[in-house]
């Protein structure tokens, strides 16, 4: 495939979308309205073919993990692929809106779901625990800030000693705030100037790096 | 023609990109400094103890999709990947992608199989085996990705993009394995966490100049000192702004809603 059609037309497609949903955000033209629609409705339709892909490649994963008796991973391969063909088979006969396969994925994937998430907590306090070990200045401010907090956080010590409520609120509203800002002011900027290298075609990572011949 | 109360912020995007493209244009002549990313420098590091260990590299972006705002931090990532295939290829070294959105597996085929062929290892590229969808929900993919951890117990793991409550899940079971990490992100809710656990950090605006720092294109370069122009013209905005609210006057605000 020529370089042209690999590298000038993506870029050109990316540059020409890009100023196209900017004019629209920031100019009335009544023309570019139905366009961005049409540009976002193309993305969901993509978006949903794309998750044919990711299916074949799961398929294509598990059955080599099956073939191949992958130690530790094939019986759970075979219920993947059972789960994904229950599914499959229940929201192509039955409808992904019916009882029955609301049924499964409640109980199935909300409930496992849930206990992933709570057991954030536990990697938490692990974590916790070896961010607050004072090996410098700057571990021994992290152990004071989150002592503080911790205790503002625990009911009976808030009540007990209100002053660690108003320690905490200033801590987050202050400093907190403050250090948030300044990343989301240079990651926005950061975003920007990636913006612009991608529409003038200088940032091509998304499309493989280039060689030094074709710079 | 402009829309009411985005015309302060057009302005401010047109100078913005006339900083950064003059500074693309001047880096031509001489090419600006900048100060090291410890964690974009320890990623030859990372690949060798892979290579040394006999382990694979695990590279995931997180949450990232390509529509919405999270869109560029996936871009940013994407740039780490193809560096960091490129290395995993010289090096003999299995680098695997696992991957939340399936729409992000056409352009991560691509930009892996293009970093396998400059390394002359085309043929060592397993699309299947090293770019694998997981799951497009949020926890089943926590869950797969910690799977996939424990069972080939990578030496590094590398994870850019937009993360969100799998951040300290991700983080403390790659510590657990032994992996050596790098984290980079630009939601700042994320940042202490992989503050705490990972070896090498990149925070907010260090994952976008990511793919402009490890290329060495000079223009590229260029890039990233028009956008600290940006950081003067927002300290300008916000000393002047907070002079002037002091006094009482609501000037600054009005620029802004303008």
């Amino acid at each position: 495939m020529s370089l042209f059609v690999r590298r000038q037309i993506p870029i050109a497609i990316v540059a020409i979308t890009s100023i196209v949903v900017m004019a629209d955000y920031f100019l009335k033209i009544p023309q570019t309205g139905p366009v961005v629609k049409d540009l976002q409705n193309w993305g969901v339709i993509l978006s949903a073919y794309a998750l044919g892909f990711g299916a074949v490649n799961l398929f294509i994963v598990h059955t080599r993990h099956i073939s191949k008796r992958a130690s530790g991973q094939w019986p759970f391969s075979i219920w993947l692929l059972f789960i994904l063909a229950v599914f499959a088979v229940v929201g192509v006969f039955i409808g992904p809106s019916s009882a029955q396969y609301m049924w499964i994925y409640n109980a199935s994937y909300f409930a496992l779901s849930a206990t992933i998430y709570s057991s954030t907590g536990f990697y938490i306090a692990s974590g916790c625990y070896r961010a607050l070990r004072a090996r410098n200045a700057q571990a021994v401010i992290l152990l004071i800030v989150g002592s503080l907090a911790l205790i503002r956080n625990a009911p009976a010590m808030a009540a007990g000693f209100p002053i660690f409520v108003d320690i905490d609120a200033w801590l987050n509203s202050v400093p907190t705030t403050s250090a948030q800002r300044g990343i989301m002011i240079g990651a926005a900027l950061g975003a920007i100037a990636l913006g612009v290298r991608t529409m003038i075609g200088r940032e091509t990572a998304f499309l493989g790096r280039r060689t030094e011949a074709e710079r | 023609m402009l829309v009411a109360g985005r015309i302060f912020a057009l302005g401010m995007l047109i100078a913005l990109w006339i900083f950064i493209i003059g500074c693309m244009e001047m880096a031509k002549k001489k090419l600006p400094t900048f100060r090291k990313l410890a964690g974009l420098d320890a990623l030859p590091e990372m690949v060798g103890r892979a290579a040394e260990m006999n382990r694979p590299v695990h590279f995931t972006t997180g949450l990232g999709e390509l529509t919405g705002t999270v869109a560029p931090q996936l871009v940013a990532g994407l740039a780490v990947l193809g560096y960091l295939s490129e290395l995993a290829a010289k090096y003999g070294v299995k680098i695997v992608y696992t991957v939340y959105q399936p729409q992000v597996m056409p352009l991560a085929t691509e930009l892996m199989r293009e970093a396998y062929v400059r390394a002359g290892k085309a043929e060592a590229f397993d699309q299947e085996d090293q770019i694998r969808f997981l799951s497009s929900e949020q926890f089943a993919y926590a869950a797969a990705v910690q799977g996939y951890a424990e069972r080939e117990r990578p030496a590094a793991n590398v994870m850019i993009g937009p993360f969100y409550a799998e951040s300290q899940l991700f983080a403390e079971t790659f510590f657990r394995v032994g992996s050596i990490q790098l984290a980079g992100t630009a939601r700042g809710y994320q940042i202490p966490f992989f503050a705490v656990v990972c070896d090498y950090l990149l925070i907010g605006e260090e994952i976008f100049a990511a793919g402009a720092y490890l290329s060495k294109d000079p223009m590229q370069g260029g890039s990233i000192q028009g956008q600290d122009y940006g950081k003067i013209i927002a300290w300008i905005l916000m000393f002047v702004g907070v002079l002037l609210t002091a006094a009482g006057s609501p000037a600054i605000m009005d620029l802004l809603k303008m």
